[in-house]
């Protein structure tokens, strides 16, 4: 049993402790709560450095401290605390820094309303214990044997077929109906790869629709996009060693998630929001009348700076950009204008929250967008790189992690 | 026989010498029993649900925190009930229900401007100042009848 | 409604938690008692805990702190053994409460002797700036 170390603020107050118990049930985990006692929280400015104001923090506090000084007390931390809180945000994030910098321990991050679910949670949590439990599995480098991958998304559903080390099959289709595409999808990778599904020795499953589309085709692997997508981006772009900063902004949602020699550490992942998400590149390629594979190029002839855009929501954002050709605005400008508002929400919040270190991948469907990667790059003022295959990642780090249970 | 709001509300002296004198301590751990004796609740550890923090808009607004709103849910029945409080101002254990700084500056504040009888004073550091320490309340708590 | 209720004994009291539950045993109430570092948890029905804690605290009524619990004792909603560990928000406050328990005592027991409580002690003045001046030179001289 993995045993989650809560450390937070409020939860029991906002009703939602109960669903903080229920995400780590459904993951096979258990949240245990560090010992500590009343002198250590009242010591807790000369052992963390600081002290504040809300005693349920400074209680946090030495908890994390507890956790440094004896780290077999738990498999993996989860950092809590409300929405909305500055002095909570602030104490979590240095919370998380300094466990990170301290201990090889992985550490969850979060905020939650009263409206936070375990459903919510359950990605993050499954991810959580994926790194804490598979740290071995994690750590494979190479795809062994004949296996393949299906990435169940959200807008697309994608499959690849690898041998040796090599992708030989890909299949690409929207998601329609889940089962179906999956099918149609990893059809097409085995036409492609010229090999029947009866060959294939292990099938890993990633995305949202994993559970079901992993049951239907009795996949060895069913595992979440966090640690699968991070994965599968280092794999492709070759950086399996040392540092790696995996930005993966898909139809729905973004996750940022930082790589050490080849295993996904710290990560986040952004609530749904349609506006900093490939659903808002969707949006202005159909309003421009252009075909999202030609947004990127058109883009990348614009100036965002040219095109002022109020709010990150896609409804009024599209409405600024609406707004901006009304005008005039030439719509390369509005283009990139978009592809620069998508990748400054990811910048300002997904961002802040994991170590940024190069080399920086861009992954996903929407990396494939000219644009995105461009404005990522201004923003963060390094390299961005976009490997070959880049929206494969999923199903390629589902494919390379299955080989090695095939291989056991 | 009145009944007086003790801040920390978890103070077990405070508490102890509102009742003695033969007054009722408004104390959030009545209220926990409450919570905890509802049946068709399961909600660990102290049944507290989603719809408390809503409850809680009553004393802070939707972009207050919902650790804040779901604290005022308990405290906040215990302020319109109280005809009296005592407050301690150098509180330095505040754990668990009174873990959240912000709801325990809107608890004193909410104390403060209700216009009730309102003593306010210091945990004692040694024999001399709990001797005034204990004067005062008693005669506050007199005071009340 | 039941009701709970802990009661704690000063560090300076004569009376032991065994002391004490001795004494719920021999009114024969239907309560029930647990005995822990800090003295009783006492649950039963509300008239006949609080016609209890009345007695209890007769025993010794300047060392006795008489204080409402949320939850039964033993509640597995709330017991440590049962939730992942980690102590109780509630005993933290106990905990630092009782460090000045002693104090609160000799405080009732002056009150209960009928004492003068002590007037109040002339607070130290800020010095003046002379006088802070003077400071400065002899200190870095």
């Amino acid at each position: 049993m993995i045993r989650i170390a809560q450390i937070s603020c409020g939860p029991e107050y906002s009703g939602v402790q109960g669903e903080l118990e229920k995400a780590a049930e459904m993951v096979g985990a258990e949240l245990i709560f560090p010992e500590v006692s009343l002198e250590d929280v009242r010591n807790v400015e000369e052992r963390f450095g600081i002290k504040v104001a809300s005693g349920d923090l400074n209680l946090a506090m030495a908890r994390a401290t507890r956790i440094v000084e004896n780290p077999d007390l738990a498999d993996a931390v989860f950092v809590a605390t409300c929405f909305r809180c500055a002095e909570g945000a602030i104490v979590r994030s240095e919370i998380r820094k300094y466990i990170h910098e301290n201990s090889r321990i992985p550490v969850l991050s979060y905020s939650f309303t009263e409206r936070t679910t375990a459903e919510t949670l359950l990605t993050r949590m499954e991810a959580l214990v994926t790194t804490a439990k598979f740290k071995g599995l994690l750590a494979r480098e190479r795809q062994t044997g004949l296996t393949a991958g299906i990435d169940s998304g959200s807008t697309t559903t994608k499959s690849v077929v690898m041998r040796e080390n090599e992708i030989i099959g890909t299949g690409w289709v929207p998601t329609t109906e889940v089962i179906k595409s999956a099918e149609a999808a990893y059809n097409a990778a085995l036409e492609s790869a010229g090999v029947k599904k009866e060959e294939i020795e292990g099938l890993g499953t990633t995305g949202y629709g994993r559970h079901l589309v992993g049951k239907h085709f009795g996949a060895k692997l069913i595992q979440e996009e966090i640690t699968v997508n991070s994965k599968g981006a280092v794999f492709l772009a070759d950086a399996q060693k040392g540092t790696a900063t995996v930005i993966d902004i898909g139809g729905m949602d973004n996750k940022a998630i930082s790589v050490q020699d080849g295993i996904p550490g710290t990560f986040t992942m952004g609530g749904i929001c349609a506006g900093a998400s490939g659903r808002f590149l969707e949006l202005t390629a159909r309003r421009l009348g252009v075909d999202i594979t030609e947004l990127g190029k058109l883009a990348m002839k614009g100036d965002y700076r040219k095109v002022p855009m109020n709010s990150y929501c896609i409804v009024f954002g599209t409405q600024s950009l609406v707004n901006s050709l009304s005008a005039g605005s030439r719509p390369e400008d509005v283009a990139m204008a978009a592809c620069h508002s998508v990748a400054e929400q990811v910048f300002e919040q997904q961002l802040q929250e994991v170590e940024v270190k190069e080399p920086v991948i861009m992954v996903g469907g929407t990396a494939l967008i000219e644009g995105l990667p461009r404005a990522m790059e201004q923003l963060l003022a390094l390299k961005v790189m976009v490997p070959k295959y880049a929206q494969y990642i999923g199903c390629v780090g589902a494919s390379l992690l299955v080989s090695g249970l095939v291989e056991d | 026989m009145v009944k007086v709001m003790v801040y920390p509300p978890t103070s077990m002296i405070l508490a102890d010498l509102v009742e003695r004198t033969g007054h009722e301590a408004l104390v959030v751990s009545k209220e926990v029993r409450k919570k905890v004796n509802t049946p068709g609740l399961d909600s660990p550890p102290l049944n507290m649900t989603p719809e408390d923090p809503k409850k809680g808009l009553k004393y802070a607004a939707v972009d207050v925190p919902s650790g804040v709103r779901g604290r005022m849910s308990l405290f906040g029945p215990m302020i319109e009930e109280a005809d009296a409080a005592i407050v301690i101002r150098n509180d330095d254990c505040t754990l668990g229900c009174t873990g959240c700084a912000r709801t325990n500056e809107l608890t004193r504040f909410l104390l403060k401007t209700k216009r009730i009888p309102l003593l306010e004073l210091d945990y004692p550091e040694d024999e001399f100042q709990a001797k005034q320490f204990v004067h005062k309340i008693h005669e506050f708590l007199e005071g009340l009848n | 409604m039941k009701s709970t209720k802990c009661v704690v004994t000063s560090q300076d009291s004569d009376v032991l938690p065994s002391d004490i539950a001795l004494k719920i045993y021999e009114l024969g109430r239907e309560i029930n008692v647990k005995e822990t570092c800090f003295g009783v948890i006492i649950d039963g029905e509300e008239k006949d805990i609080n016609a209890t804690v009345e007695e209890i605290r007769a025993m010794d009524p300047s060392n006795i702190f008489i204080k409402d619990r949320g939850f039964p004792p033993g509640d597995p909603r709330r017991c440590r053994g049962h939730r992942g560990g980690g102590a109780r928000p509630g005993f933290y406050m106990m905990q630092h409460e009782s460090e000045i328990l002693p104090l609160i005592s000799r405080g009732l027991a002056s009150e209960a002797r009928g004492e003068e409580a002590p007037s109040q002690i002339e607070t130290r003045k800020r010095p003046s700036l002379e006088e802070l001046e003077e400071m400065i030179k002899e200190e870095f001289s």
